[in-house]
């Protein structure tokens, strides 16, 4: 068939926005659990939420990107995205070692999230060598 | 080196000791064994066996970890002899919510204090060295030339507790403070009735100088009407009495004019024995009057030191405060009031004059009942009370102006009639007034003679009668019936020469004549239906 668009990747794409907005608020609502509960010193606090801030502001033109350059079959934008992927990587490995508090649902949560991004890489480079060739 | 090593010593705090194994929070006794405490290491099989349980069976860190490290303690009875157990295990935290992980090590450990070294010395004590840490400490300045920056333009009031300011500082209650002697710092706290005594060292010579003796010492800074403000209430004298140097006291009719303390005779005269502020403000926290009672003495050349009393109470205008004993049962250790019936009407007879309270003869330390003059004891609802006083008779004495003597000092000068039945009795409230029965039994020997010798009392009785009246649960105490009982005896004439010593008592008894309970229940609602008259209308 003529149509070189990934189909596994559409679906893959479209569950990882829905399950990151889940990310986004479960991981908001156990940063102020732990805030009321722990001690927390402002300082981190604030570098916690910006990292889970910045990361959902990434998390837009990324899926995006990954859409429109699926559905055109256009590399350039498939290739963007999958650049914003490896800096959601590193700040979701942020919130899995480096937090101030991680909790076994943190655990869990960050795990299904790396393991998406890191299936959808996959599949992207794979969409990019069909879209070149 | 000496130095060196001191100072390598301060810096740090002994590390805190966080392995399980070796926590061990029942071990009080160093180098012996504490009962029951399973994790002691100086506890040796034998001492085991005598154990019953562990009182700390489990010592474990932060539970909120998901996974830790537990020493289990557990005794083994069915062993012969009890063995203790020992297991250390990986602790679960089964919660989706537990802490896998954390990179700010403070989380999970007491903060270490400061040690103080020369670099943080000053910055600790001025942060910690204060009575309290606020970061705003509230000084009491007394120097006036401090000026407090003046707050908004809204009036304070007086709060509960808050001292009671004067023009130069505020007012003084000297009171003592650690030791018996007087300190003149304790100021008097609003609506806080107060009474105090205390020892002050004088001397005769300077008696003149010492201020704390003259009366305008107490008298002579007006007080504030409310705080901060330049409204001035002035401190008028009272009453002024007089106490001479063997005790006697003698009030002076006019208290206008002001006594210092001067030299007379070898005795320092006027010197101030003791303070009564009487302070009168209204329900806002202000102060509209204020008045001072003085009681004036004499202080001779032996004397390094006088006792001085102070009393301060609050009164709000327009009103006449009687103290309740209870509201509505009597509390154990309130006086017993007591009253008058002048036609038909009982008055509470703690209208601030004492006279009418119901008391009993007080034992003083001379033991002499007609030297005893006047020293009584309020009687205290539910306080069994006895005293006495030792009676010299010679054959001087005439029997009637003894009897009646005697009879004064075991009564009192105004022995009242009716007792308040509750400790909130009204003087309206004729019902809630029980009368005190006076009974006269004498002490007869049978083999005496018709010839009516004369009696005196030799002992006063009261028996107090009181009930628990009202809820089961919540019982109050109720006077039901007093009874005072003199025990007369006769005076035989002794010869003249002699003389007899008798011992006069008097006691209080208070005794619980309350019925048994008896608990009764609600009734239990009824349902009441009835249809209406016309409900089958228009079919009946």
């Amino acid at each position: 068939s003529s149509q070189l668009s990934s189909l596994p990747l559409q679906i893959l794409l479209y569950v990882n926005g829905i399950y990151y907005i889940f990310y986004f608020l479960a991981t908001l609502a156990m940063i102020i659990y732990k805030s009321q509960v722990f001690s927390y010193p402002d300082d981190l606090l604030a570098s916690d939420l910006a990292v889970l801030f910045l990361m959902g502001i990434l998390e837009v033109p990324r899926l995006y990107l990954g859409f429109k350059g699926n559905l055109t079959e256009a590399e350039a934008p498939l290739g963007l995205s999958l650049g914003l992927t490896v800096g959601s990587v590193v700040l979701c490995v942020y919130l899995l070692l480096w937090q101030t508090y991680v909790l076994w649902a943190d655990v869990l949560l960050s795990a299904v999230l790396l393991s998406a991004y890191g299936l959808e890489s996959g599949l992207k480079v794979t969409a990019i060598a069909a879209f070149v060739s | 080196p000496g130095d060196t090593r001191d100072a390598a010593r301060v810096r740090s705090a002994p590390a805190p000791v966080t392995d399980v194994a070796r926590l061990c929070v029942c071990d009080l006794l160093v180098a012996q064994c504490d009962v029951n405490c399973c994790c002691d290491p100086d506890c040796s099989a034998e001492d085991f066996s005598l154990f019953t349980t562990c009182s700390v069976p489990v010592v474990i860190g932060d539970r909120q970890l998901c996974s830790q490290k537990a020493a289990v303690y557990s005794l083994d009875v069915e062993a012969n002899p009890p063995e203790r157990i020992f297991k250390l295990i990986d602790q679960v935290n089964p919660s989706i919510f537990c802490i896998h992980a954390t990179n700010y090590k403070q989380a999970l450990y007491l903060k270490t204090p400061e040690i103080p070294t020369p670099e943080n010395f000053d910055q600790l004590l001025e942060k910690y060295g204060g009575a309290s840490f606020r970061t705003e400490p509230d000084s009491w300045d007394l120097d006036t030339d401090v000026q407090n920056p003046p707050e908004a333009n809204e009036t304070s009031r007086y709060e509960y507790g808050a001292p009671v300011q004067t023009e130069d500082a505020f007012l003084r209650l000297p009171s003592p403070v650690v030791s018996s002697w007087c300190s003149d710092a304790n100021p008097a706290g609003f609506l806080v009735n107060q009474a105090t005594k205390c020892i002050r060292s004088v001397s005769v010579e300077k008696c003149d100088s010492i201020q704390a003796l003259s009366m305008l010492f107490y008298i002579n800074s007006s007080i504030l009407a409310v705080p901060k403000s330049s409204q001035m209430v002035n401190i008028t004298v009272q009453s002024i009495v007089v106490q001479s140097v063997n005790g006697m006291r003698t009030l002076l009719s006019s208290s206008d004019v002001l006594r210092l303390p001067m030299v007379l005779d070898e005795l320092c005269i006027n010197a101030v024995l003791g303070v009564k502020y009487h302070i009168t403000h209204i329900d806002m926290g202000e102060i509209i009057e204020a008045a001072a009672a003085f009681v004036l003495g004499a202080i001779s050349k032996e004397e390094l030191s006088i006792e001085q009393s102070f009393e301060i109470s609050f009164t709000q205008e327009n009103t006449q405060p009687v103290a309740l004993s209870g509201n509505p049962g009597y509390v154990v250790g309130l006086p017993v009031r007591a009253g008058f019936q002048p036609q038909g009407y009982p008055f509470p007879a703690a209208f601030l004059n004492k006279h009418s309270q119901l008391t009993i003869l007080h034992s003083t330390s001379t033991q002499d009942c007609l030297a005893a003059q006047g020293a009584r004891a309020p009687v205290l609802f539910g306080y069994n009370m006895i005293s006495g006083c030792k009676l010299r008779i010679t054959a001087a004495m005439k029997c009637q102006p003894l009897a009646q003597t005697l009879l004064d000092v075991l009564k009192g000068q105004s022995f009242p009639e009716y007792v308040a039945s509750f400790g909130n009795s009204q003087a309206q409230d004729v019902l809630d007034w029980v009368p005190i029965t006076q009974l006269h039994i004498s002490e007869q020997m049978i083999s005496y003679t018709l010839q009516s010798s004369c009696q005196i009392p030799v002992s006063l009785g009261i028996e107090v009668k009181w009930t628990k009246y009202g809820s089961l649960v919540n019982p109050q105490a109720r006077i039901v019936n007093v009874t005072a009982t003199i025990t007369t005896t006769t005076l035989k004439q002794l010869p003249s020469g002699r003389e007899r010593i008798i011992p006069i008592t008097s006691s209080v008894v208070f005794t619980d004549i309350s019925a048994p309970a008896e608990p009764s229940y609600k009734a239990w609602p009824t349902i009441n239906i009835k249809l209406p008259f016309d409900f089958f209308y228009p079919f009946v």
